[in-house]
């Protein structure tokens, strides 16, 4: 067991887990953030993306004890971040995922989203070609990526409902 | 009573539709994009333990012994099961139960579960596994279908009446097919197969088990047919189902593949009654891929003979179909290789003769168009073939022979709307066909395809008379009403569509809407999401519950202002008088009047089908109350230089009946579109040579990323269908069908090839691009 | 979910104290760079380190800088996202960029290093899998057996080097700067490797890759990586191919260097058939007759096996092609050479 210090969505959390933990498993079964999913165990679908200082990262790869260091925000940081910066409603990505039909079995979404926000933070307006890129360790079995595209568009578009 | 009454395909009111057929939001869309949505391994519960299974190194073995005195030893394991605590077979075809949780006397693939261990953790589960000592003796492995057709010994299942590994055959004629081949203009015969794929839902299996002071058991698990595991469950537990409680929470994908039981249900169950805690088996992706289920692997033979003119005369099948180690499906999937390969065009002689063998391989079952999607390339290859052979438009070739609508199929399947010759209209439109259909540069081609797929079937996996989906409605005096369905959102969305039918039903919004489902202490049974089922049949259980509502709060309303009741209108969360007096009020207050004037407010609303199918022997299977209809066009470039075909574009039209939320159905058009094409070029579930899954994980496992995806767009044609739920049909499998075929016959319109064995890895591209060289 | 084995995790902050780390353990410890490789071959129990020594705190191991001389030094904790951004990098080593932009996906190039994607274990079929699936066939002799299912009766593993930057860097002329516990030393990559598919290293997994150095580019100097991979992105390359042009004021190639990758256990540098190239002059026809002889050339010296995923004698079908296709995207400022 180590006591991990881990700044997460803005929260100093300290917890205890065994040393060999992945983030991924500090973040669903330690701290209850169960929003990062785990679905290929190994770094291959990306769904347990979350951003560590800004950068889409895989969580089911990162071991707790070395992000320590790192502003971690996961699926459930949007919403509230959102709100803190006075904004209405969920986080503008998170809405458009929504109102595209990007979201069938959900499963994928929160990392895809997370990939998606930290493009938009880089590039307001990215081409297609740029989003399907940056989006391309993600994979989703449900939509066939067009109306994820089509929510980032949107995003990018800057408007809610 | 189940409703088999009509409601009608048009809004309820006199206002139009307010709410169907609008791009309104998901119920759980925001939910599941802020991580707010609870799928089954998001459940943690005190105390709750980790449970791990031990599988088969050996493809084909006989169990000797299990000795785990030295796992239950070790310090923090809490249960261990072995197969003999869990005899009873199960299978979701009550006709075919070959599944045990655990072995108890042979494993049958690489993979096959035989013993679990329940601990503090998956550290310590894991760590007692290995302490688990099992002796097998090692039998002969049948891995080639070819080679179980003809192989009685071993037997993969003993003690059967038939003793051999034969799952099924089924040999039906329909017309006379040998007659045809005298003065056909054309005899087209070739041998086609598909490979083996599988759903790959992003959620892995997993599954949760509470026992309960009470003597009740809960169990949540990643399933899309509750009802079914918790008959399943009951029986294998030899527990009263009245104790049992089963629910589905957030489901991240089927796609089919978690629409059997499974063993992971039974083992936390049992274990969670053994130790009286709560357990936890989450599958990692390996397990997923030995689980499987999905779909057969077929080697198919086709003889079509046609006119001049390219009018069918008569189709002949042959078709050997790897089941793996298990039935799973099987019967079913058995008949659906024939049986739903009948329209959309006229086959006026039909003749399918199907067997399904056992294999030592994981198990295959219902992938997304379930049975009829290997069919259904070989088939529009070989139309195509025909089509091109006669010299005649492959669009126009499928016109010609477009079996219409309110008709019946050669095998006695009742067609009502059809909307075929739409769907083929649309996507030559949209691919600018005429202009480039066989006119493209050398490298680049168009294909089409087209299909049909059921809404559901009058066959319930047991017989029985009694509703195949039932909905109770509860309103409350806050305005809110709930909705009870056990009907399983997997993602397809089927909780906003009962929540749409709900609102529309009685002028509401559909944020107005609580559905809870998939919960069988709460909801009335659905017999679960397979067979593209839950939009026609929850649909009209929910039209009809909410229907019988409607009618109260008018009546109450209209009583209160003494009006008549067509005088009164629902819509929007608004009660208005249409009267002269021209006044309103909230539907909060409407619902207050109702309940003042019937006590609390409730209804229940079912659907099962009309009696429906052929009068023989499997002629229910596959009989549905309504089919979708699909056509697509794709658009590929090949490289010649390297044999990689890539789609660059694919064109879907797809007849759902009503859309009754475009967005919704454009992703299932477009989802099912892009698995159909990951099929042909990409994916491939393979076996080694020692039996054993070539690489069970998502990286070798390739399914496409954003940038290997086609550019998809999918066009709605509505044939409105007297009925489905306001004149809804199924959009969930029927898109993938034809996207397959129409990528081969694009392949051919490239680079002149008939590829007709998938999947089309650049290799064989390469190969065939080479013998056409030659024969040039 | 597929479980890491038990260990514990150091974190140094120099290089020195990680060297102390590795050291001060009677067991097996590793060292961790971006966790890519190293995270899923623990979980496949490939690797059971009781100590693994996380590098993520060691400044000196990050940073991209010119050197006085022109040469570039790169950290090898520099993260290949790092490497494929870096502006200049991209202009005086194309294919070195080209590599490191098609590793994986975006996520798993924000965290791998190009350090680490040099020291990547090498890759096979019958070994990059779960301890489970492993057993159901007795092993192989990379890990916990000693049979070959690559080559039945197989003497020697012929597991894949799979890193595609491995062979820009090679074309490159790269030196590698290694600490060990008797300082330091640099070595050419080139002398890094040797033909053993268990261990393709001749560097112990004790000594730590401190930073790749890479000599300043001449005055016209190209190059291209061509990759094969089934999917645009995530795949590891089923092969691949870096090229070096060095063209003279005169636009005539002086100096060459080709290199491929996911064939054996080691990168393969093709000498003979860069030497075709010299003396000819891209947009002429003595370019043009060079590149068909090369890319026949590299196809007699490349020979894919049944080592990684995929039909090996596909994978030997397009030796030609990629050559062929890379050397004329190097010659023309393009690539990388990639199907999307």
């Amino acid at each position: 067991m180590r006591v991990f210090r881990l700044q997460v969505n803005g929260d100093t959390v300290e917890v205890a887990a065994p040393e060999h933990w992945t983030l991924l498993e500090v973040l669903r079964y330690k701290i209850g953030l169960t929003g990062s999913k785990q679905g290929c165990d190994k770094g291959d679908c990306g769904a347990c993306t979350v951003l560590l200082d800004g950068v889409p990262t895989l969580a089911c790869l990162s071991l707790a004890a070395t992000v320590e260091t790192s502003a971690i925000t996961t699926i459930e940081g949007l919403l509230p971040a959102h709100r803190a910066n006075g904004g209405e409603g969920a986080d503008p990505v998170q809405d458009a995922f929504d109102r595209c039909g990007a979201l069938q079995c959900g499963f994928c979404q929160p990392g895809m989203i997370l990939s998606a926000k930290a493009l938009l933070a880089k590039n307001p307006n990215p081409t297609s070609q740029e989003i399907k890129q940056s989006l391309s360790g993600n994979l989703c079995r449900c939509t066939g990526y067009t109306q994820i595209y089509e929510a980032v568009v949107l995003a990018a578009k800057g408007e809610q409902v | 009573m189940a409703a088999r009454d009509q409601h009608g395909s048009e809004a309820p009111g006199d206002q139009g539709f307010r709410v169907v057929g609008k791009e309104n939001r998901k119920v759980d869309g925001l939910a599941k994009a802020t991580g707010e949505a609870i799928y089954t391994d998001d459940i943690m519960l005190p105390g709750m333990l980790h449970a791990k299974m031990l599988r088969s190194p050996h493809a084909h073995a006989r169990v000797l012994s299990v000795d785990t005195s030295k796992a239950e030893a070790l310090e923090g394991v809490v249960g261990v099961l072995v197969g003999a605590e869990l005899p009873i077979r199960y299978g979701v075809i009550p006709w075919t139960p070959d599944e045990n949780a655990l072995a108890t006397d042979k494993v049958r693939f690489i993979g096959d579960e035989v013993a679990a261990v329940a601990a503090v953790d998956e550290d310590t589960a894991l760590e007692a596994l290995d302490l688990i000592e099992v002796e097998y003796e090692i039998l002969e492995a049948i891995l080639d279908p070819q080679k179980a057709l003809v192989t009685p010994e071993p037997a993969i299942h003993e003690g059967r009446k038939r003793r051999d590994n034969i799952s099924k055959h089924v040999d039906l004629e329909f017309g006379d097919v040998d007659a045809q081949l005298e003065g056909a203009d054309i005899v087209l015969e070739e041998d086609y197969s598909f490979h083996s794929t599988t759903h790959a839902p992003m959620e892995p299996h997993c599954a949760v088990a509470q026992p309960n002071s009470n003597g009740r058991l809960t169990l949540w698990s990643s399933t899309q047919i509750t009802h079914y595991v918790h008959r399943a469950l009951s029986r294998v537990l030899e527990l009263d189902p009245a104790r049992i409680r089963v629910i589905q929470p957030c489901l991240g994908g089927g796609f089919g593949g978690k629409s059997d039981p499974f063993s992971l249900e039974f083992v936390v169950a049992k274990l969670a009654l053994k130790t009286g805690r709560p357990v936890k088996m989450l599958w990692t992706r390996e397990e997923v891929f030995y689980a499987h289920r999905g779909r057969h692997p077929m080697q198919m033979h086709y003889r079509t003979t046609a006119k001049k003119d390219g009018t069918i005369t008569s189709v002949d099948a042959k078709l050997l179909i790897d089941g793996g180690s298990y039935s799973s499906f099987g019967l079913v999937t058995t008949y659906y290789s024939g049986q739903l390969l009948t329209g959309p065009y006229n086959f006026p002689n039909y003749r399918f003769d199907s067997t399904r063998v056992f294999t030592n391989k994981p198990p295959n079952g219902p992938k997304r168009g379930h049975g009829s999607v290997q069919p259904r390339f070989a088939f529009e290859v070989q139309l195509d073939e025909i089509a091109n052979r006669l010299g005649i438009d492959p669009i126009e070739i499928r016109r010609r022979n477009f079996i219409g609508a309110d008709t019946e199929t050669v095998n006695g399947q009742r067609i009502s709307s059809n909307g075929f010759m739409q769907c083929l209209d649309e996507v030559e439109d949209a691919s600018d066909w005429k202009a480039r259909h066989g006119k493209l540069p050398h490298g680049r081609g168009l294909g089409v395809a087209g299909s049909m797929y059921i809404s559901g079937t009058n066959y319930p996996v047991y017989p029985n008379k009694m509703p195949q989906a039932g909905v109770q409605l509860k309103i409350d005096r806050s305005g809110l009403v709930t909705v009870f369905t056990g009907g399983n959102d997997i993602g397809q969305g089927s909780n906003s569509m009962v929540a749409y039918l709900v609102a529309e039903e009685l002028g509401l919004l559909p944020t107005s809407i609580h559905v809870v489902s998939a919960d069988t202490d709460l909801c009335p049974v659905d017999l679960g999401a397979y067979s593209s089922r839950v939009t026609f049949m929850v649909g009209n259980a929910a039209i009809d519950g909410a229907r019988k509502l409607r009618k109260q709060i008018i009546e109450a309303v209209a009583k209160h202002w003494e009006v008549e009741a067509r005088d009164v209108r629902l819509m929007d969360g608004t009660v208005i008088d249409l009267s002269e007096a021209a006044r309103s009020m909230t539907h909060v207050e409407a619902f207050h009047l109702a309940e003042e004037l019937f006590d609390t407010l409730g209804s229940t609303g079912a659907y099962n089908t009309p009696e429906l199918g052929g009068d023989y022997r499997g002629g229910t299977i596959g009989a549905s109350p309504a089919y979708s209809f699909t056509a697509h066009a794709a658009e590929v470039e090949v490289d010649t230089e390297t044999g990689r075909i890539t789609v660059l574009k694919v064109w879907a039209a797809h007849d759902c009946g009503r859309a009754l939320n475009p967005i919704i159905v454009r992703g299932q058009i477009e989802g099912s579109t892009y698995m159909g094409a990951a099929e042909v070029v990409l994916e491939n579930h393979d076996l080694n040579r020692f039996g054993l899954h070539s690489g069970p994980s998502l990286l070798d496992y390739r399914i496409p990323t954003s940038l290997d995806a086609p550019d998809l767009e999918a066009r709605i044609v509505e044939s409105i269908d007297p009925e489905g739920p306001y004149g809804a049909k199924e959009a969930g499998e029927g898109p993938l069908h034809s996207t397959i075929p129409a990528i081969a016959n694009a392949v051919f319109d490239a680079v002149g090839i008939r590829l007709r064995h998938l999947p089309f890895t650049p290799a064989k591209v390469l190969k065939a691009l080479r013998e056409l060289e030659e024969q040039n | 979910m597929l479980r890491l084995p038990k260990f514990e995790v150091k974190n140094p902050s120099t290089v020195e104290e990680a060297i102390a780390m590795m050291h001060a353990i009677d067991g097996e410890a590793r060292f961790l760079a971006g966790g890519t490789d190293l995270n899923p071959n623990m979980k496949h129990r490939l690797f059971t380190p009781e100590r693994v020594v996380a590098l993520g705190g060691i400044e000196e191991m990050f940073g991209i800088t010119q050197q006085e001389d022109g040469s570039m030094r790169i950290g090898a904790m520099a993260t290949l996202a790092n490497v494929a951004s870096h502006a200049e990098l991209g202009l005086a080593y194309p294919a070195l960029s080209q590599a490191a932009l098609l590793v994986s996906g975006p996520q798993l190039r924000n965290m791998g290093t190009l350090g680490g994607n040099v020291m990547l274990d090498t890759r096979c079929q019958w070994y990059n899998q779960t301890y489970f699936w492993r057993s159901a066939l007795g092993f192989c002799m990379k890990k916990d057996g000693t049979k070959c299912h690559v080559i039945e009766g197989g003497s020697k593993c012929v597991a894949a080097a799979s890193n595609d930057t491995a062979p820009a860097l090679m074309t490159l002329g790269a030196e590698l700067e290694f600490a060990n516990a008797t300082g330091r030393t640099r070595m050419p990559i080139a002398d890094l490797w040797q033909a053993d598919g268990i261990w393709n290293k001749k560097v112990a997994h004790t000594e730590l890759l401190v930073a790749i150095h890479l000599p300043k580019p001449s005055a016209d100097q190209r190059g291209a990586y061509g990759k094969l991979r089934d999917r645009g992105s995530i795949d590891f390359p089923l092969f691949g191919i870096a090229i070096r042009l060095d063209l003279d004021a005169q636009g005539t190639i002086f100096d060459a260097a080709l290199c491929a990758v996911a064939l054996q256990a080691r990168p393969w540098p093709l000498k003979k058939a860069a030497a075709l190239l010299c003396g000819t002059k891209p947009g002429e026809e003595s370019f043009t007759e060079a590149v068909e002889q090369v890319a026949a050339l590299a196809a007699k010296q490349c020979r894919p096996m049944p080592n990684i995923p995929g039909d090996h004698e596909y994978r030997h079908a397009m030796v030609s092609v990629y050559t062929k296709r890379a050397l004329l995207a190097a010659a023309n400022g393009d690539g990388p050479v990639h199907h999307v």
